[in-house]
Protein backbone atom coordinates (compact mmCIF):
# COMPACT_ATOMS: atom_id res chain seq x y z
CA UNK A 1 0.00 0.00 0.00
CA UNK A 2 0.91 3.27 -1.28
CA UNK A 3 1.48 6.45 1.57
CA UNK A 4 0.14 10.06 0.51
CA UNK A 5 4.17 11.29 0.93
CA UNK A 6 5.27 9.37 -1.98
CA UNK A 7 2.89 11.68 -4.56
CA UNK A 8 3.17 15.36 -4.69
CA UNK A 9 0.10 16.94 -5.04
CA UNK A 10 0.00 19.49 -8.67
CA UNK A 11 -2.64 21.61 -10.36
CA UNK A 12 -6.90 21.05 -9.69
CA UNK A 13 -7.90 18.91 -13.15
CA UNK A 14 -11.44 18.82 -11.88
CA UNK A 15 -14.59 17.79 -9.33
CA UNK A 16 -15.92 14.19 -9.87
CA UNK A 17 -19.27 12.87 -8.47
CA UNK A 18 -18.25 12.87 -4.89
CA UNK A 19 -14.18 13.52 -4.99
CA UNK A 20 -11.72 16.54 -6.35
CA UNK A 21 -9.37 15.00 -9.39
CA UNK A 22 -5.69 16.51 -9.00
CA UNK A 23 -2.82 15.57 -11.00
CA UNK A 24 0.18 14.03 -8.98
CA UNK A 25 3.66 13.02 -9.70
CA UNK A 26 4.92 9.96 -7.87
CA UNK A 27 8.29 11.16 -6.97
CA UNK A 28 9.94 7.37 -6.60
CA UNK A 29 8.77 6.54 -10.43
CA UNK A 30 8.42 10.03 -11.87
CA UNK A 31 5.42 9.11 -13.16
CA UNK A 32 2.11 11.46 -13.58
CA UNK A 33 -0.78 10.23 -11.73
CA UNK A 34 -4.66 11.83 -10.93
CA UNK A 35 -5.41 11.33 -7.32
CA UNK A 36 -9.00 11.09 -6.75
CA UNK A 37 -9.49 12.51 -3.36
CA UNK A 38 -12.52 11.63 -1.43
CA UNK A 39 -13.21 13.47 2.01
CA UNK A 40 -14.63 11.07 4.41
CA UNK A 41 -17.62 12.20 6.36
CA UNK A 42 -17.65 10.59 9.47
CA UNK A 43 -21.12 9.64 9.81
CA UNK A 44 -21.71 8.00 6.29
CA UNK A 45 -18.43 5.99 6.92
CA UNK A 46 -16.55 4.97 3.46
CA UNK A 47 -18.92 6.11 0.76
CA UNK A 48 -20.69 3.10 -1.10
CA UNK A 49 -19.23 4.65 -4.56
CA UNK A 50 -15.92 4.51 -3.56
CA UNK A 51 -16.20 1.25 -1.94
CA UNK A 52 -17.48 0.01 -5.35
CA UNK A 53 -15.66 1.96 -7.32
CA UNK A 54 -12.35 0.86 -5.63
CA UNK A 55 -13.40 -3.16 -5.39
CA UNK A 56 -14.80 -3.26 -9.18
CA UNK A 57 -11.93 -1.10 -10.60
CA UNK A 58 -9.24 -2.90 -8.41
CA UNK A 59 -9.21 -6.06 -10.86
CA UNK A 60 -10.07 -4.51 -14.16
CA UNK A 61 -7.03 -4.54 -15.97
CA UNK A 62 -7.59 -3.54 -19.63
CA UNK A 63 -6.24 -0.58 -22.24
CA UNK A 64 -9.46 0.99 -22.42
CA UNK A 65 -10.05 0.93 -18.93
CA UNK A 66 -7.97 3.46 -16.74
CA UNK A 67 -6.05 1.79 -14.61
CA UNK A 68 -6.27 2.26 -10.51
CA UNK A 69 -2.74 1.88 -9.46
CA UNK A 70 -3.48 2.34 -5.15
CA UNK A 71 -5.50 3.23 -2.70
CA UNK A 72 -4.49 5.21 0.32
CA UNK A 73 -7.21 5.00 3.24
CA UNK A 74 -6.21 7.32 6.30
CA UNK A 75 -9.53 8.34 8.80
CA UNK A 76 -10.55 11.67 7.28
CA UNK A 77 -9.49 11.29 3.62
CA UNK A 78 -9.27 8.36 1.07
CA UNK A 79 -6.90 8.58 -1.81
CA UNK A 80 -7.26 6.79 -5.24
CA UNK A 81 -4.24 6.65 -7.50
CA UNK A 82 -5.05 6.34 -11.31
CA UNK A 83 -2.95 6.30 -14.27
CA UNK A 84 -2.95 9.90 -15.74
CA UNK A 85 -5.22 11.04 -18.79
CA UNK A 86 -4.36 14.12 -20.24
CA UNK A 87 -7.95 15.41 -21.28
CA UNK A 88 -11.96 13.68 -21.23
CA UNK A 89 -14.08 13.69 -24.39
CA UNK A 90 -16.55 16.07 -22.79
CA UNK A 91 -13.65 18.63 -22.63
CA UNK A 92 -12.16 17.59 -26.01
CA UNK A 93 -15.50 18.15 -27.80
CA UNK A 94 -16.20 21.77 -26.43
CA UNK A 95 -12.41 22.54 -27.71
CA UNK A 96 -13.67 21.89 -30.77
CA UNK A 97 -16.60 24.27 -30.66
CA UNK A 98 -15.71 27.07 -33.54
CA UNK A 99 -17.91 30.44 -32.45
CA UNK A 100 -21.26 29.06 -31.31
CA UNK A 101 -21.06 25.89 -33.99
CA UNK A 102 -20.19 22.46 -32.69
CA UNK A 103 -18.37 20.17 -35.16
CA UNK A 104 -18.21 16.35 -34.84
CA UNK A 105 -14.79 14.88 -35.24
CA UNK A 106 -13.36 13.04 -38.83
CA UNK A 107 -15.48 10.09 -39.03
CA UNK A 108 -12.05 7.68 -39.25
CA UNK A 109 -11.84 9.26 -34.97
CA UNK A 110 -15.06 8.87 -34.37
CA UNK A 111 -14.43 5.03 -35.41
CA UNK A 112 -11.46 4.51 -33.25
CA UNK A 113 -12.78 5.95 -30.22
CA UNK A 114 -16.48 4.54 -30.48
CA UNK A 115 -14.61 1.39 -31.26
CA UNK A 116 -12.33 1.60 -28.18
CA UNK A 117 -15.31 2.66 -25.61
CA UNK A 118 -16.65 -0.67 -27.09
CA UNK A 119 -14.01 -2.85 -26.17
CA UNK A 120 -14.04 -1.05 -22.48
CA UNK A 121 -17.32 -2.24 -22.59
CA UNK A 122 -17.26 -5.44 -23.71
CA UNK A 123 -14.67 -6.66 -21.35
CA UNK A 124 -16.70 -4.91 -18.23
CA UNK A 125 -19.32 -6.78 -18.98
CA UNK A 126 -17.93 -9.74 -19.63
CA UNK A 127 -16.46 -9.33 -16.04
CA UNK A 128 -20.25 -9.16 -15.00
CA UNK A 129 -20.09 -5.32 -14.37
CA UNK A 130 -22.11 -2.58 -15.61
CA UNK A 131 -20.68 0.88 -15.60
CA UNK A 132 -24.22 2.72 -16.05
CA UNK A 133 -22.95 6.24 -16.18
CA UNK A 134 -21.45 6.20 -19.47
CA UNK A 135 -21.11 10.04 -20.81
CA UNK A 136 -18.18 12.14 -22.73
CA UNK A 137 -17.26 13.28 -19.27
CA UNK A 138 -16.50 9.88 -17.97
CA UNK A 139 -13.95 9.29 -21.27
CA UNK A 140 -10.92 9.76 -20.72
CA UNK A 141 -8.63 10.51 -23.19
CA UNK A 142 -4.66 11.09 -24.17
CA UNK A 143 -2.50 12.00 -26.92
CA UNK A 144 -1.98 8.88 -28.48
CA UNK A 145 -5.49 9.15 -28.95
CA UNK A 146 -6.22 6.58 -26.77
CA UNK A 147 -9.66 6.43 -24.85
CA UNK A 148 -10.78 4.71 -21.68
CA UNK A 149 -13.51 4.10 -19.55
CA UNK A 150 -13.23 6.02 -16.10
CA UNK A 151 -15.53 6.74 -12.97
CA UNK A 152 -17.10 4.06 -11.68
CA UNK A 153 -18.84 5.42 -9.03
CA UNK A 154 -21.93 4.24 -9.99
CA UNK A 155 -20.69 0.91 -11.55
CA UNK A 156 -22.28 -2.91 -10.18
CA UNK A 157 -21.83 -6.36 -10.30
CA UNK A 158 -24.31 -8.39 -12.10
CA UNK A 159 -24.88 -12.15 -12.16
CA UNK A 160 -25.62 -13.36 -8.40
CA UNK A 161 -29.14 -13.12 -7.53
CA UNK A 162 -28.78 -9.77 -5.11
CA UNK A 163 -31.11 -7.10 -4.61
CA UNK A 164 -32.86 -4.88 -6.46
CA UNK A 165 -31.07 -2.37 -8.99
CA UNK A 166 -32.24 1.79 -8.81
CA UNK A 167 -33.70 3.58 -12.08
CA UNK A 168 -31.81 6.19 -10.50
CA UNK A 169 -28.91 5.85 -12.72
CA UNK A 170 -27.22 6.74 -15.59
CA UNK A 171 -26.80 10.76 -16.18
CA UNK A 172 -30.03 11.54 -18.24
CA UNK A 173 -29.00 12.43 -21.61
CA UNK A 174 -27.97 9.17 -22.21
CA UNK A 175 -30.35 7.33 -19.65
CA UNK A 176 -32.38 4.03 -21.67
CA UNK A 177 -35.48 4.46 -22.22
CA UNK A 178 -36.70 1.43 -20.40
CA UNK A 179 -34.36 2.47 -17.43
CA UNK A 180 -36.56 6.16 -17.84
CA UNK A 181 -39.59 4.27 -17.25
CA UNK A 182 -38.50 2.69 -14.22
CA UNK A 183 -36.92 -0.86 -15.11
CA UNK A 184 -35.10 -2.26 -12.50
CA UNK A 185 -34.44 -5.51 -14.13
CA UNK A 186 -31.69 -4.04 -16.79
CA UNK A 187 -28.49 -5.30 -17.65
CA UNK A 188 -25.74 -4.85 -20.04
CA UNK A 189 -28.16 -3.08 -22.34
CA UNK A 190 -28.24 0.32 -20.12
CA UNK A 191 -24.34 0.44 -21.23
CA UNK A 192 -25.18 0.23 -24.95
CA UNK A 193 -27.83 2.88 -25.40
CA UNK A 194 -25.05 5.09 -24.02
CA UNK A 195 -22.59 4.33 -26.22
CA UNK A 196 -25.42 5.17 -29.46
CA UNK A 197 -25.91 8.13 -27.89
CA UNK A 198 -21.86 9.49 -27.48
CA UNK A 199 -21.61 7.67 -31.56
CA UNK A 200 -24.52 10.35 -32.11
CA UNK A 201 -22.92 12.99 -30.32
CA UNK A 202 -19.24 12.26 -31.55
CA UNK A 203 -20.72 12.56 -35.55
CA UNK A 204 -22.61 16.02 -34.40
CA UNK A 205 -20.60 17.40 -31.59
CA UNK A 206 -24.16 17.67 -30.55
CA UNK A 207 -26.19 15.44 -27.48
CA UNK A 208 -28.47 13.23 -29.13
CA UNK A 209 -31.46 13.40 -27.07
CA UNK A 210 -30.25 17.12 -24.15
CA UNK A 211 -33.77 16.46 -21.79
CA UNK A 212 -34.21 18.17 -19.09
CA UNK A 213 -36.10 16.00 -17.39
CA UNK A 214 -37.44 12.27 -17.46
CA UNK A 215 -40.65 13.17 -18.76
CA UNK A 216 -38.91 15.42 -21.73
CA UNK A 217 -36.06 13.09 -22.20
CA UNK A 218 -38.46 10.56 -23.07
CA UNK A 219 -40.25 13.16 -25.20
CA UNK A 220 -37.22 13.59 -27.30
CA UNK A 221 -36.09 9.82 -27.38
CA UNK A 222 -39.44 9.01 -29.27
CA UNK A 223 -39.74 11.81 -31.62
CA UNK A 224 -37.17 10.61 -33.32
CA UNK A 225 -36.92 6.72 -32.67
CA UNK A 226 -40.97 6.41 -33.14
CA UNK A 227 -43.31 5.78 -30.12
CA UNK A 228 -42.72 1.98 -28.80
CA UNK A 229 -46.44 -0.21 -28.59
CA UNK A 230 -46.68 -3.73 -27.52
CA UNK A 231 -46.25 -4.69 -30.71
CA UNK A 232 -42.76 -3.14 -31.50
CA UNK A 233 -41.66 -3.97 -27.61
CA UNK A 234 -43.40 -6.34 -25.94
CA UNK A 235 -43.56 -5.98 -22.51
CA UNK A 236 -43.55 -2.27 -22.52
CA UNK A 237 -47.02 -1.32 -20.95
CA UNK A 238 -45.64 -3.40 -17.75
CA UNK A 239 -42.95 -0.82 -17.15
CA UNK A 240 -43.62 0.96 -13.84
CA UNK A 241 -43.71 4.19 -15.37
CA UNK A 242 -45.21 3.64 -18.48
CA UNK A 243 -47.48 6.23 -19.93
CA UNK A 244 -50.26 5.07 -22.18
CA UNK A 245 -51.33 8.33 -23.27
CA UNK A 246 -48.15 9.49 -24.94
CA UNK A 247 -48.33 10.96 -28.00
CA UNK A 248 -48.01 8.41 -30.86
CA UNK A 249 -44.55 9.53 -33.18
CA UNK A 250 -43.79 7.35 -36.46
CA UNK A 251 -39.47 6.81 -36.06
CA UNK A 252 -37.80 9.04 -38.54
CA UNK A 253 -34.79 8.96 -40.52
CA UNK A 254 -32.04 9.15 -38.10
CA UNK A 255 -29.48 8.83 -40.86
CA UNK A 256 -30.67 11.86 -42.51
CA UNK A 257 -30.99 13.49 -39.40
CA UNK A 258 -27.63 13.42 -38.55
CA UNK A 259 -26.28 13.96 -42.09
CA UNK A 260 -27.66 17.29 -41.97
CA UNK A 261 -25.41 18.04 -39.04
CA UNK A 262 -22.49 16.68 -39.91
CA UNK A 263 -20.44 17.68 -43.32
CA UNK A 264 -18.59 14.05 -43.68
CA UNK A 265 -20.70 11.65 -45.72
CA UNK A 266 -22.01 9.04 -42.67
CA UNK A 267 -21.54 5.34 -44.54
CA UNK A 268 -24.67 3.08 -44.66
CA UNK A 269 -23.12 0.79 -42.22
CA UNK A 270 -22.79 3.42 -39.54
CA UNK A 271 -26.51 4.36 -39.60
CA UNK A 272 -27.18 0.44 -39.19
CA UNK A 273 -25.03 0.25 -36.55
CA UNK A 274 -26.75 3.23 -34.53
CA UNK A 275 -30.00 1.80 -34.81
CA UNK A 276 -28.34 -1.51 -33.56
CA UNK A 277 -27.17 0.31 -30.12
CA UNK A 278 -30.61 2.53 -30.42
CA UNK A 279 -33.04 -0.35 -29.96
CA UNK A 280 -35.93 1.22 -27.60
CA UNK A 281 -36.53 -2.30 -26.64
CA UNK A 282 -33.36 -3.84 -24.29
CA UNK A 283 -33.97 -7.20 -25.68
CA UNK A 284 -33.15 -5.94 -29.29
CA UNK A 285 -30.17 -3.92 -28.61
CA UNK A 286 -26.97 -5.39 -29.82
CA UNK A 287 -24.26 -6.34 -27.05
CA UNK A 288 -21.16 -4.94 -27.04
CA UNK A 289 -19.61 -8.30 -28.81
CA UNK A 290 -21.85 -7.72 -31.60
CA UNK A 291 -21.11 -4.20 -32.30
CA UNK A 292 -17.61 -5.03 -32.33
CA UNK A 293 -18.10 -7.23 -35.16
CA UNK A 294 -20.12 -4.61 -37.13
CA UNK A 295 -19.45 -4.37 -40.42
CA UNK A 296 -18.73 -0.42 -40.02
CA UNK A 297 -15.48 -1.84 -37.94
CA UNK A 298 -14.34 -4.11 -40.57
CA UNK A 299 -11.37 -2.41 -41.05
CA UNK A 300 -10.43 -3.67 -37.77
CA UNK A 301 -11.31 -6.78 -37.32
CA UNK A 302 -10.34 -7.69 -40.64
CA UNK B 1 -28.17 -25.39 -12.32
CA UNK B 2 -30.37 -26.24 -8.95
CA UNK B 3 -27.76 -24.50 -7.01
CA UNK B 4 -28.59 -21.22 -8.38
CA UNK B 5 -32.31 -21.92 -8.46
CA UNK B 6 -32.12 -22.98 -4.50
CA UNK B 7 -30.23 -19.87 -4.12
CA UNK B 8 -32.52 -17.36 -5.57
CA UNK B 9 -35.38 -19.17 -3.40
CA UNK B 10 -33.13 -18.91 0.01
CA UNK B 11 -32.64 -15.13 -1.11
CA UNK B 12 -36.29 -14.02 -1.80
CA UNK B 13 -37.61 -16.04 1.40
CA UNK B 14 -37.87 -13.79 4.86
CA UNK B 15 -35.01 -14.28 7.38
CA UNK B 16 -35.41 -16.80 9.98
CA UNK B 17 -33.73 -18.32 12.53
CA UNK B 18 -31.87 -20.85 10.96
CA UNK B 19 -29.88 -18.15 9.03
CA UNK B 20 -29.51 -16.21 12.42
CA UNK B 21 -27.89 -19.53 13.43
CA UNK B 22 -25.99 -19.87 10.78
CA UNK B 23 -24.58 -16.85 10.76
CA UNK B 24 -23.67 -16.86 14.45
CA UNK B 25 -21.98 -19.81 14.26
CA UNK B 26 -20.35 -18.82 11.04
CA UNK B 27 -18.74 -15.90 12.75
CA UNK B 28 -17.70 -17.51 15.94
CA UNK B 29 -15.88 -19.98 13.75
CA UNK B 30 -13.83 -16.94 11.94
CA UNK B 31 -11.17 -16.40 15.12
CA UNK B 32 -12.32 -18.12 18.36
CA UNK B 33 -13.14 -14.69 21.28
CA UNK B 34 -12.52 -14.63 24.75
CA UNK B 35 -15.83 -15.20 26.98
CA UNK B 36 -16.68 -12.43 28.79
CA UNK B 37 -14.89 -12.17 32.06
CA UNK B 38 -16.48 -14.58 34.73
CA UNK B 39 -16.39 -13.15 37.97
CA UNK B 40 -14.58 -15.45 39.52
CA UNK B 41 -13.42 -13.31 42.51
CA UNK B 42 -15.98 -10.96 43.83
CA UNK B 43 -15.83 -6.74 42.82
CA UNK B 44 -17.41 -3.97 44.08
CA UNK B 45 -20.04 -2.41 42.08
CA UNK B 46 -19.02 0.93 40.13
CA UNK B 47 -18.58 4.22 42.12
CA UNK B 48 -21.27 6.22 42.15
CA UNK B 49 -21.61 8.40 39.38
CA UNK B 50 -20.12 5.62 36.53
CA UNK B 51 -21.85 4.67 33.82
CA UNK B 52 -22.94 1.63 34.36
CA UNK B 53 -21.32 -0.61 31.56
CA UNK B 54 -23.95 -2.70 29.48
CA UNK B 55 -23.67 -6.91 29.37
CA UNK B 56 -22.08 -7.86 26.32
CA UNK B 57 -25.34 -9.12 23.89
CA UNK B 58 -24.98 -12.79 22.70
CA UNK B 59 -23.90 -12.91 19.59
CA UNK B 60 -26.63 -14.53 18.16
CA UNK B 61 -28.99 -11.64 20.25
CA UNK B 62 -26.83 -8.75 18.64
CA UNK B 63 -27.72 -10.08 15.19
CA UNK B 64 -31.52 -11.05 15.62
CA UNK B 65 -31.48 -7.59 17.04
CA UNK B 66 -29.49 -5.73 13.53
CA UNK B 67 -31.72 -7.72 11.40
CA UNK B 68 -35.40 -6.33 13.03
CA UNK B 69 -33.80 -2.62 13.22
CA UNK B 70 -32.50 -2.75 9.90
CA UNK B 71 -34.83 -4.75 8.13
CA UNK B 72 -32.35 -6.06 5.91
CA UNK B 73 -32.24 -8.00 2.54
CA UNK B 74 -32.01 -11.82 3.27
CA UNK B 75 -29.55 -12.35 0.29
CA UNK B 76 -27.63 -8.78 2.03
CA UNK B 77 -27.12 -10.77 5.21
CA UNK B 78 -26.35 -14.03 3.81
CA UNK B 79 -23.93 -12.25 1.08
CA UNK B 80 -22.13 -11.33 4.49
CA UNK B 81 -21.07 -14.97 4.88
CA UNK B 82 -18.80 -15.37 1.79
CA UNK B 83 -16.64 -12.55 3.92
CA UNK B 84 -16.82 -13.82 6.93
CA UNK B 85 -15.40 -16.87 5.21
CA UNK B 86 -12.67 -15.22 3.51
CA UNK B 87 -11.87 -13.69 6.65
CA UNK B 88 -11.69 -16.91 8.42
CA UNK B 89 -8.98 -18.22 6.17
CA UNK B 90 -7.37 -14.85 6.27
CA UNK B 91 -6.46 -14.77 9.47
CA UNK B 92 -3.64 -16.75 11.18
CA UNK B 93 -4.47 -19.72 13.17
CA UNK B 94 -3.70 -18.36 16.77
CA UNK B 95 -5.82 -15.26 15.81
CA UNK B 96 -7.75 -14.61 18.72
CA UNK B 97 -10.12 -12.08 19.66
CA UNK B 98 -12.16 -9.90 23.28
CA UNK B 99 -15.50 -11.02 23.77
CA UNK B 100 -16.58 -8.13 21.57
CA UNK B 101 -14.56 -9.43 18.41
CA UNK B 102 -17.28 -11.24 16.71
CA UNK B 103 -19.73 -8.84 17.15
CA UNK B 104 -17.62 -6.12 15.25
CA UNK B 105 -16.59 -9.17 12.76
CA UNK B 106 -20.00 -9.24 11.85
CA UNK B 107 -21.40 -5.88 11.94
CA UNK B 108 -18.38 -4.84 9.25
CA UNK B 109 -19.26 -7.57 7.11
CA UNK B 110 -22.72 -6.51 7.15
CA UNK B 111 -22.02 -2.83 6.69
CA UNK B 112 -19.97 -3.62 3.25
CA UNK B 113 -22.33 -6.10 2.18
CA UNK B 114 -24.75 -3.80 2.17
CA UNK B 115 -22.47 -0.63 0.76
CA UNK B 116 -21.22 -3.34 -2.17
CA UNK B 117 -24.79 -4.79 -2.81
CA UNK B 118 -27.26 -2.07 -2.54
CA UNK B 119 -27.37 0.86 -4.77
CA UNK B 120 -28.67 2.54 -1.32
CA UNK B 121 -27.53 1.87 2.15
CA UNK B 122 -27.37 3.01 5.86
CA UNK B 123 -25.23 5.38 6.80
CA UNK B 124 -22.84 4.35 9.67
CA UNK B 125 -23.93 6.61 11.85
CA UNK B 126 -27.57 4.48 11.31
CA UNK B 127 -25.21 1.49 11.92
CA UNK B 128 -23.76 2.60 15.03
CA UNK B 129 -27.60 3.31 16.25
CA UNK B 130 -28.82 -0.12 15.41
CA UNK B 131 -26.43 -1.28 17.57
CA UNK B 132 -28.21 -0.20 21.27
CA UNK B 133 -25.49 1.84 22.19
CA UNK B 134 -22.77 -1.06 21.98
CA UNK B 135 -20.66 0.71 19.55
CA UNK B 136 -20.27 4.75 18.94
CA UNK B 137 -19.59 5.71 15.13
CA UNK B 138 -15.75 5.78 15.70
CA UNK B 139 -16.00 2.41 16.25
CA UNK B 140 -18.21 1.39 13.41
CA UNK B 141 -15.64 3.61 11.37
CA UNK B 142 -12.73 1.81 12.31
CA UNK B 143 -14.40 -1.83 12.34
CA UNK B 144 -15.68 -0.79 8.37
CA UNK B 145 -11.55 0.41 7.34
CA UNK B 146 -9.93 -1.79 9.09
CA UNK B 147 -11.90 -5.11 7.06
CA UNK B 148 -11.58 -3.31 3.82
CA UNK B 149 -7.60 -3.41 4.48
CA UNK B 150 -8.04 -7.01 5.68
CA UNK B 151 -10.04 -7.95 2.75
CA UNK B 152 -7.81 -5.91 0.62
CA UNK B 153 -11.07 -4.11 -0.92
CA UNK B 154 -12.18 -7.38 -2.83
CA UNK B 155 -15.66 -7.61 -2.05
CA UNK B 156 -16.63 -9.28 -5.40
CA UNK B 157 -18.70 -12.59 -4.60
CA UNK B 158 -19.27 -14.99 -7.53
CA UNK B 159 -22.73 -17.08 -7.47
CA UNK B 160 -20.08 -20.63 -6.84
CA UNK B 161 -18.83 -19.06 -3.85
CA UNK B 162 -22.39 -18.18 -2.35
CA UNK B 163 -23.64 -21.98 -2.85
CA UNK B 164 -20.45 -23.08 -1.69
CA UNK B 165 -20.76 -20.70 2.01
CA UNK B 166 -24.64 -21.42 2.45
CA UNK B 167 -24.63 -25.19 1.51
CA UNK B 168 -26.43 -25.96 5.23
CA UNK B 169 -28.99 -23.59 3.90
CA UNK B 170 -29.50 -24.58 0.39
CA UNK B 171 -29.24 -28.12 1.12
CA UNK B 172 -33.18 -28.40 2.36
CA UNK B 173 -34.12 -26.29 -0.48
CA UNK B 174 -32.61 -28.54 -3.34
CA UNK B 175 -34.10 -31.32 -1.15
CA UNK B 176 -37.63 -29.92 -1.17
CA UNK B 177 -37.20 -29.07 -5.68
CA UNK B 178 -36.36 -32.83 -6.20
CA UNK B 179 -39.41 -34.09 -4.03
CA UNK B 180 -42.20 -31.39 -5.95
CA UNK B 181 -40.62 -31.83 -9.05
CA UNK B 182 -40.83 -35.77 -8.17
CA UNK B 183 -45.10 -35.25 -6.93
CA UNK B 184 -45.31 -33.47 -10.02
CA UNK B 185 -44.07 -36.54 -12.52
CA UNK B 186 -46.28 -39.30 -10.03
CA UNK B 187 -49.48 -36.92 -10.32
CA UNK B 188 -48.74 -36.29 -13.68
CA UNK B 189 -48.60 -40.11 -14.85
CA UNK B 190 -51.30 -40.24 -12.07
CA UNK B 191 -53.96 -37.90 -14.10
CA UNK B 192 -52.89 -39.22 -17.25
CA UNK B 193 -54.32 -42.81 -16.49
CA UNK B 194 -57.29 -41.46 -14.72
CA UNK B 195 -58.34 -39.36 -17.94
CA UNK B 196 -58.25 -42.31 -19.99
CA UNK B 197 -60.22 -44.35 -17.40
CA UNK B 198 -63.15 -41.61 -17.45
CA UNK B 199 -63.32 -41.59 -20.70
CA UNK B 200 -63.47 -45.13 -21.52
CA UNK B 201 -65.60 -46.60 -18.43
CA UNK B 202 -68.37 -44.02 -18.77
CA UNK B 203 -70.63 -46.11 -16.64
CA UNK B 204 -68.84 -45.00 -13.55
CA UNK B 205 -69.32 -41.55 -12.79
CA UNK B 206 -65.79 -39.23 -11.95
CA UNK B 207 -66.65 -36.03 -9.96
CA UNK B 208 -65.57 -33.12 -11.44
CA UNK B 209 -63.78 -31.48 -9.19
CA UNK B 210 -60.50 -33.39 -9.35
CA UNK B 211 -61.43 -33.37 -13.24
CA UNK B 212 -60.70 -29.53 -13.10
CA UNK B 213 -57.91 -29.83 -10.87
CA UNK B 214 -56.21 -32.08 -13.03
CA UNK B 215 -56.62 -30.03 -16.45
CA UNK B 216 -54.83 -26.93 -13.82
CA UNK B 217 -51.72 -29.18 -12.17
CA UNK B 218 -51.82 -30.79 -16.14
CA UNK B 219 -51.16 -27.71 -17.59
CA UNK B 220 -48.59 -25.77 -14.94
CA UNK B 221 -46.20 -28.88 -14.56
CA UNK B 222 -45.75 -29.55 -18.21
CA UNK B 223 -42.45 -28.28 -18.53
CA UNK B 224 -41.68 -29.56 -15.22
CA UNK B 225 -42.62 -32.96 -15.49
CA UNK B 226 -39.75 -34.96 -17.82
CA UNK B 227 -41.35 -37.11 -19.92
CA UNK B 228 -38.34 -39.10 -19.48
CA UNK B 229 -38.61 -39.47 -16.17
CA UNK B 230 -41.85 -41.40 -16.63
CA UNK B 231 -40.78 -44.80 -17.12
CA UNK B 232 -39.25 -45.02 -13.89
CA UNK B 233 -42.13 -43.95 -12.29
CA UNK B 234 -44.19 -47.00 -9.96
CA UNK B 235 -46.59 -49.33 -11.07
CA UNK B 236 -50.16 -48.01 -11.53
CA UNK B 237 -51.40 -50.14 -8.18
CA UNK B 238 -49.12 -48.40 -5.71
CA UNK B 239 -49.93 -45.25 -6.85
CA UNK B 240 -52.95 -43.94 -4.78
CA UNK B 241 -51.39 -45.10 -1.50
CA UNK B 242 -47.81 -43.61 -2.25
CA UNK B 243 -49.30 -40.22 -3.99
CA UNK B 244 -51.97 -39.38 -1.16
CA UNK B 245 -48.89 -38.68 1.12
CA UNK B 246 -48.99 -35.22 -0.69
CA UNK B 247 -51.65 -32.84 -0.20
CA UNK B 248 -55.65 -33.30 -0.07
CA UNK B 249 -56.37 -32.54 -3.16
CA UNK B 250 -54.32 -35.50 -4.85
CA UNK B 251 -55.70 -37.75 -2.20
CA UNK B 252 -59.40 -36.75 -3.49
CA UNK B 253 -57.98 -37.87 -6.96
CA UNK B 254 -56.69 -40.86 -5.11
CA UNK B 255 -60.26 -41.99 -4.10
CA UNK B 256 -61.64 -41.62 -7.80
CA UNK B 257 -59.11 -43.15 -9.25
CA UNK B 258 -59.22 -46.63 -6.60
CA UNK B 259 -62.43 -46.92 -7.22
CA UNK B 260 -62.22 -46.99 -10.76
CA UNK B 261 -59.49 -49.46 -10.23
Amino acid sequence: MASSSQFKQLEKLGNGTYATVYKGLNKTTGIYVALKEVKLDSEEGTPSTAVREISLMKELKHENIVRLYDVIHTENKLTLVFEFMDNDLKKYMDSRIVGNTPYGFEMSLVKYFEWQLLQGVAFCHENRILHRDLKPQNLLINNKGQLKLGDFGLARAFGIPVNTFSSEVVTLWYRAPDVLMGSRTYSTSIDIWSCGCILAEMITGRPLFPGTNDEEQLKLIFETMGTPTERTWPGVSTLPKYNPRLPQHLPKDLGALLQSQTREKMELTLIDLLYGLLQLNPDRRLSAKQALNHPWFAEYYQ
Amino acid sequence: MSDSKALKILFKSPVTDDMIRYLTNTTLSVLPCAREPRQAYPSPPSSPGATPKRALPSLMTFITRLVRYTNVYTSTLLTATCYLEKLRQLLPRDAHGLPSTGHRIFLACLILSAKFHNDSSPQNKHWAAYTDGMFCLEDVNLMERQLLQLLNWDLRVEEQELCDVLEPLLEPIRHDLVRSRKAMARNYYHQRNMSTCSSTSTLVSTPSVPSLASMKSLASMKSLASMKSLPSLPSLPQLPSKASLYTPLYSQCDYSTATLV
